[in-house]
């Protein structure tokens, strides 16, 4: 913060900048047919979540495997989506990892934390669909699963909304 | 001269302040939130184990998904990053080639 007040900085920044590109694109493009996509997916879980609250027992599975397919398909296809734009490479960005990296500190992304988490969250509800069907799902372990889920929905939902220039 | 340079400096000043200011706001928001969140978490999965509730299986689950969890919210602060900087380099840029123009 204390490079902010010098005029050194901005003589820096300003012949940087000048003399190293215009416009750049250092992330993935916006979609708001993911941010769509994520919104209907969120609510379904959620509901899913407040429909099987106390716990389950494994004799009822099949009345709630549709929507865990349901469930698991809408989240891989995000990740597919969101994986789907191109990753900029520039020379803008790799100028900005050096000069982070001469200052010990490591580049900036390159990739998609809300394809991982989609990805996740789709693991999560395998995982959760599995162990309904094998034991049931006792309070604690569903607590534990929509905690995962939540932590992982809320990384995607403010990274894709972040896009939005 | 001297005027054109601090005219220019105090532009650039409000320019990366206005995008910073924002930003920041935002991600401070979503840490705070993901901080909190994989803390309960954790309290949850502890509770889990020491009621017996999460078995063997299940606690190995959890205990990787605690760490990929926290790895991509490293991410996505990252990826967030990325984007201020887009839009500070950008919105600089174009202040400046502005700029440039209206001096010469």
């Amino acid at each position: 913060m204390k490079a902010l007040s010098s005029p050194l900085f901005y003589l820096w920044l300003l012949s940087f900048l000048f003399f190293s590109s215009c416009q750049v694109t250092l992330a993935p493009a916006y979609d708001q047919a993911i941010v769509d996509k994520v919104t209907v997916n969120s609510e379904l879980a959620m509901r899913f979540f407040a429909q099987v609250d106390g716990g389950t027992e494994s004799d009822t599975f099949t009345l709630r495997e549709p929507i865990y397919n349901q469930l698991i398909g809408s989240f891989e296809s995000l990740k597919l989506q969101a994986k789907a734009r191109p990753v900029p490479e520039n020379a803008a960005l790799d100028k900005i990892n050096a000069l982070l990296a001469s200052k010990g500190t490591s580049p900036i992304a390159g990739d998609y934390p809300s394809a991982f988490a989609f990805d996740q969250i789709a693991a999560t509800f395998a995982k959760m669909k599995n162990t309904d069907k094998t034991q049931g799902l006792k309070p604690v372990v569903l607590e534990a699963f929509k905690g995962q889920i939540e932590i992982y929905l809320d990384q995607a939902i403010t990274y894709e909304g972040f896009l939005k220039r | 001269m001297s005027g054109q340079v601090a005219s220019i400096i105090s532009e650039i000043k409000t320019i990366a302040s206005n995008v910073l200011e924002r930003d920041i706001q935002e991600v401070r928001g979503f840490s705070e939130r993901q901080v909190e969140a994989i803390a309960k978490q954790t309290a949850i999965i502890k509770k889990g184990v020491e009621n017996g509730e999460i078995d063997d299986d299940l606690r190995e689950f959890f205990l990787d998904g605690l760490e990929a969890m926290t790895l991509n919210f490293v991410n996505t602060l990252k990826g967030i990053l990325a984007v201020t900087i887009e839009k500070l380099w950008n919105a600089l840029i174009k202040f400046i080639y502005k700029a440039v123009g209206a001096v010469t």
